[in-house]
C-alpha cells in the first residue's frame, strides 16, 4: 500500500478522485509489437538467406545492404519501440494512479510512430540513408521522430505532474532517463545538411562523426534496448512472481550507476582505429565498469523469483522473463568483455560482435516482451490466454533457435577473426584470398538461417496465441473505475518524521532534499538530463579539442563531383554493411590492406564510412588495385570473378543513368560543411561529366561495353579508384598485392585506375 | 568561425576532471542516501507500488 492515494484514504475523509486507466492504447501498441515484431523476424531471416545464397539478392531493393538496415530497424525502433510504449502505458498509469495526461497525445504517439515505421519501409529499400548505423533514416523522418518523441514525452512528463501517487517507481526512473536520453543522442547524432528531399550530409566528418555515431550507437542500446526493458523489468517481474523486486536498494543503485556510465561506454566499438588513444581507453574502462550493475541488475532480477521458483515450471510467463533476464546477464557480461582491448581486436569486424548483438536482442529484449505480453494478454483482452501449451511451445521452440543462432555465429566469428590473423610459416598470410575466410563461414550461415525460422515460428505461434486470446474478448470491456486521493500540494512529511536538523550542512546531509526530488519529476527529468549532457560533453568536447591536433595531410583532398556521387551510390547501395574503410594497426590487416589508416585521412568523409563489420574486404587502399574493368566486371557478377564471393550483384549500376545535373547541390551542401571545393562549387555536372568519360574510354579500350559514360558504374568505379590513394606510398603489403586473386581474364596486375 | 573551432578556444580542458569528481561525489551521495539506517521500512513500502496498483471499485460496463 502506498503512502499517499490510498483507496483506504476513504475511511479517514479524504476526498478521492475516480478515473480509469486508458487501456485502449496499450492493446494498440501490443498489436503493433505483435506485427512489427513478425515483420522485423522475418526481415532477419530474409538477409540471413542472403548471406547464405547470394542469389536471393533478387532486386537492387531487395539486396543485403538495403534490406540488413531494414530488419535493424524494424526490431529495434518497430518491435522493441513498441513493446517498449505498451509496457509504458500500461506501468506508468498504474504507478502513478493517474490516466495518461491526454488520450489526444497518446494516439498521436501511436500513429506518428507507426507512420515513421512505414516511412522507414519505404525509403531504406530503395537506397535512402545517412549510413549512420542505426540511426539511417533520412532527415525528414528524423525530425518526425523528433517530433513524436516529444508528444510522447509530454504525455509521461504531464501524467507524472497529475500523478497521485507521491513516490515514483524505479521502473519510471529508467523511462525517464530512457525519453530524455534517446532525444538527446537522436538530435545530436542527426544534425546534418540536407542536399535534397531525401538527402543529407552529417555535419561532422572522420574522426569526430565517428565518435558522435558510437556515442549514439552504443547509447541507442542502452538507452533504447536496456534502459527502458528494464524498467519493465522492474514493473513486470514482480508482477508475474506476485512478490515485490528483491531489493529496492540495488535497483536504485543500478538505476543511477547506469545512467552515471552507460553514456560514456561508445568508444571501445572505435578500438585500434584512428579515434585517439585516450577516447579508446576511456570507453574500455567504463563499459568494465559497467560489469558490476548490469550483473546487481540481473541477479536483482532473478532473485525476485526467491521463494517462487516452483512457479517457473509451470508458467510460460516466468519462464520467458527468467531467460530473458539471463540472456541480459550473458549480454552484458560480453559486453565489457568485448570492450576489453585483446579481446575486441579478435572479435571487431567479425560475426561475434552480430553473435552478441543477437544474444541481447532475442533473449533479453525478445522474451521479456513476450513474457510481457503473455501477462498482458488476459488482463487487456479480459479473457484467459488461448493456449497455454502454445506459449510453452513458443518458449522451447524459441530458445532452442536462439541456441542454434548463437552458436553458429560465435562459432563463425572466431573462425573468420582466427583466420584473417593466421600467418604460415614462411610468414605470409595463410589465408591471403579474403574470399577464403568467408566461404568457410556459410555452413554456420546456413545452421544460422535454421536457428532464425525456428524464432520466427515461436513468434508465430505467439501472434496466433495473442490473436486467438483476442477473439474470445468480452463484446465490450470492462473498464474499473479506480479511486484515489490527489496528492496535496505540498510534500507530507513521512509518518514519524525524523526531527529537522538544525544547521545548514545538517539539513543538506539530512538529504530531505534529495527526497523531495523524487517527488518532482521535471526536477528529476532535469537533473537525469544533466548527468546525461554532463557525461556526454565529458567525452565530446576533447573530440572537437582534438580537430588541432588531427594531423593534417596536405595529400588528402576532397572528392571530386563525380567520386562524391560514386559515395553517395556506394552509400546508397548499403556498401558499407559489409566492408569496412578503416585499416587497423595490426601487421595481418597491413599485410592484407596496406598501410593501416590515419585521422587525417577522413576530414572531408560526411558522413564518415569506416563500417563496423566485415562480411567483405577492407576498402580503404582500394583504388588502384585493380584496373576499372575489373570493377566492371566484378560490380556485374562478383562470381564470375571470385567464384565463392557472397557479393550481391550489382548490375543496375551498368544501366542506370546518373543524375550528373543533383550533383551540384550535394557538392554545395558539402561546401556548406566546411569541404574546399573549389571550381566545383559552381562546375560540378560538367567536371563530373568529363571524368565520367574518360573512365568510360578506359573501360571501352580494355575490351569492355562502350558507352557507359553517363551510367551509374562509372561514378561508382571512381569512388573505388581514389580510396586510399591521397597518401599511397606506393607500399601496398606485398604480401597481399602478391596473393590477390587476379581478375580472371579482365586485366592484369593492378595499374593506375581512372584519370582523376 | 565553426563550431569546431568555437569549442576549440572555449578553454575547457579541465572541464573533463570537474566533472569525473561531481560524478563520483553525486554517486557516493546516492549511494549513502539508500544505504543509511532507517530507510529500510520506507523502501520496502516503495518496492510493493507495483503490487498494488490495480485497487478499484467494480468495474461498469464501457466500449473500449
Amino acid at each position: 500500500m502506498s503512502d499517499y492515494g490510498s483507496p483506504g484514504a476513504a475511511a479517514s475523509g479524504v476526498r478521492l478522485d475516480s478515473f480509469s486507466y486508458d487501456d485502449a492504447i496499450v492493446r494498440k501498441f501490443l498489436w503493433a509489437t505483435v506485427i512489427w515484431g513478425i515483420v522485423g523476424f522475418l526481415m532477419g531471416l530474409i538477409v540471413a538467406i542472403q548471406m547464405a545464397a547470394p542469389s536471393f539478392n533478387l532486386a537492387p531493393w531487395f539486396a543485403f545492404g538495403r534490406l540488413r538496415p531494414l530488419h535493424t530497424n524494424a526490431v529495434i525502433f518497430a518491435f522493441a519501440g513498441n513493446a517498449i510504449f505498451t509496457g509504458v502505458y500500461y506501468s506508468t498509469q498504474r504507478l502513478l494512479k493517474a490516466r495518461m495526461f491526454s488520450d489526444t497525445l497518446s494516439t498521436l504517439h501511436f500513429w506518428g510512430w507507426q507512420a515513421i515505421i512505414v516511412s522507414a519501409a519505404l525509403t531504406l529499400p530503395f537506397g535512402f540513408t545517412q549510413a549512420k548505423e542505426y540511426a539511417e533514416l533520412e532527415w525528414p523522418i528524423d525530425i518526425a521522430i523528433a517530433i513524436v518523441w516529444v508528444i510522447f514525452a509530454v504525455n509521461v512528463i504531464g501524467t507524472l505532474v497529475r500523478r497521485r501517487e507521491r513516490h515514483i517507481y524505479v521502473a519510471i526512473w529508467f523511462f525517464l532517463a530512457s525519453i530524455v536520453t534517446v532525444a538527446i543522442l537522436h538530435i545530436f547524432n542527426n544534425l546534418s545538411i540536407p542536399a535534397g528531399p531525401l538527402k543529407s550530409y552529417s555535419i561532422y566528418a572522420g574522426v569526430q562523426d565517428a565518435f558522435m555515431q558510437w556515442w549514439y550507437g552504443h547509447n541507442a542500446v542502452a538507452f533504447f534496448l536496456t534502459t527502458p526493458f528494464l524498467g519493465l523489468m522492474y514493473y513486470f517481474m514482480p508482477k508475474a512472481a506476485e512478490g515485490p523486486v528483491f531489493s529496492y536498494r540495488l535497483s536504485i543503485v543500478h538505476f543511477w550507476t547506469l545512467v552515471f556510465m552507460y553514456i560514456w561506454a561508445g568508444p571501445h566499438h572505435l578500438h585500434y582505429t584512428a579515434l585517439p588513444e585516450w577516447a579508446s581507453t576511456l570507453g574500455m574502462l567504463f563499459s568494465v565498469m559497467l560489469w558490476a550493475p548490469s550483473w546487481g541488475g540481473m541477479i536483482n532480477g532473478l532473485l525476485t523469483l526467491r521463494g517462487a521458483w516452483h512457479k517457473v515450471v509451470d508458467d510460460p510467463v516466468l519462464k520467458f522473463m527468467v531467460v530473458a533476464i539471463t540472456g541480459y546477464g550473458m549480454a552484458t557480461f560480453e559486453g565489457p568483455m568485448l570492450s576489453v582491448k585483446s579481446v575486441n581486436a579478435l572479435a571487431h569486424y567479425t560475426d561475434w560482435i552480430v553473435a552478441h548483438v543477437h544474444t541481447g536482442a532475442l533473449s533479453w529484449n525478445g522474451f521479456l516482451t513476450f513474457g510481457m505480453i503473455y501477462w498482458l494478454a488476459p488482463r487487456l483482452f479480459q479473457t484467459p490466454l488461448f493456449s497455454k501449451k502454445l506459449a510453452e511451445a513458443h518458449f522451447w521452440v524459441a530458445s532452442f533457435g536462439i541456441i542454434l543462432y548463437v552458436v553458429a555465429i560465435y562459432s563463425a566469428g572466431v573462425t573468420q577473426g582466427l583466420m584473417w590473423r593466421a600467418f604460415d610459416e614462411t610468414g605470409r598470410l595463410a589465408y591471403p584470398d579474403f574470399v577464403e575466410t568467408v566461404a568457410r563461414l556459410v555452413p554456420m550461415y546456413w545452421v544460422r538461417v535454421a536457428g532464425g525460422s525456428l524464432y520466427i515460428t515461436g513468434a508465430i505461434l505467439f501472434a496466433y496465441n495473442i490473436f486467438r486470446t483476442w477473439r474470445a474478448r468480452p463484446a465490450a470491456y470492462a473498464v474499473p473505475v479506480i479511486q484515489a486521493a490527489p496528492l496535496p500540494k505540498k510534500v507530507v512529511a513521512a509518518p514519524a518524521p525524523a526531527p529537522v536538523p538544525a544547521g545548514a550542512w545538517a539539513r543538506f546531509t539530512s538529504l530531505g532534499w534529495h527526497r523531495k526530488w523524487e517527488g518532482l519529476p521535471i526536477t528529476f527529468t532535469v537533473l537525469t538530463t544533466v548527468a546525461v549532457i554532463v557525461a556526454s560533453l565529458f567525452e565530446i568536447i576533447p573530440t572537437f579539442l582534438i580537430k588541432s591536433n588531427v594531423p593534417t595531410i596536405a595529400a588528402v583532398k576532397p572528392f571530386t563531383p563525380l567520386e562524391l556521387a560514386g559515395r553517395d551510390l556506394y552509400i546508397r547501395e548499403g556498401c558499407f554493411n559489409c566492408h569496412s574503410q578503416m585499416i587497423r594497426p595490426f601487421r595481418y590487416e597491413t599485410e592484407r590492406y596496406g598501410d593501416y589508416s590515419k585521422p587525417g585521412e577522413s576530414v572531408y568523409e560526411h558522413p564518415f564510412l569506416w563500417g563496423s563489420r566485415r562480411i567483405g574486404p577492407d576498402l580503404a587502399r582500394e583504388g588502384g588495385k585493380y584496373p576499372d574493368l575489373w570493377h566492371v566486371r566484378h560490380f556485374q557478377n562478383p562470381r564470375a570473378i571470385s567464384p565463392k564471393s557472397i557479393m550481391p550483384a550489382y548490375g543496375h549500376l551498368m544501366t542506370a543513368e546518373l543524375d550528373f545535373e543533383g550533383i551540384q547541390s550535394r557538392v554545395d551542401a558539402m561546401a556548406m560543411l566546411g569541404v574546399p571545393y573549389g571550381e566545383a562549387v559552381s562546375n560540378a555536372p560538367s567536371m563530373a561529366r568529363a571524368q565520367a568519360l574518360t573512365i568510360a574510354n578506359s573501360i571501352a579500350a580494355g575490351g569492355g561495353d562502350s558507352g557507359l559514360e553517363t551510367r551509374e558504374i562509372v561514378a561508382m568505379i571512381a569512388y573505388m579508384q581514389r580510396l586510399g590513394r591521397d597518401t599511397r606510398q606506393g607500399v601496398l603489403g606485398a604480401n597481399a598485392e602478391r596473393h590477390r586473386p587476379d581478375s580472371a581474364g579482365t586485366g592484369g596486375v593492378a595499374t593506375a585506375g581512372s584519370a582523376r | 568561425m565553426s563550431l569546431t573551432e568555437i569549442m576549440s578556444n572555449a578553454g575547457l580542458s579541465r572541464y573533463a576532471e570537474i566533472a569525473l569528481l561531481l560524478f563520483f561525489f553525486a554517486f557516493v551521495v546516492i549511494v549513502w542516501r539508500i544505504y543509511r539506517p532507517g530507510r529500510r521500512a520506507w523502501l520496502e513500502r516503495q518496492a510493493r507500488l507495483p503490487l498494488d496498483d490495480d485497487q478499484g471499485t467494480p468495474p461498469r460496463s464501457h466500449t473500449g
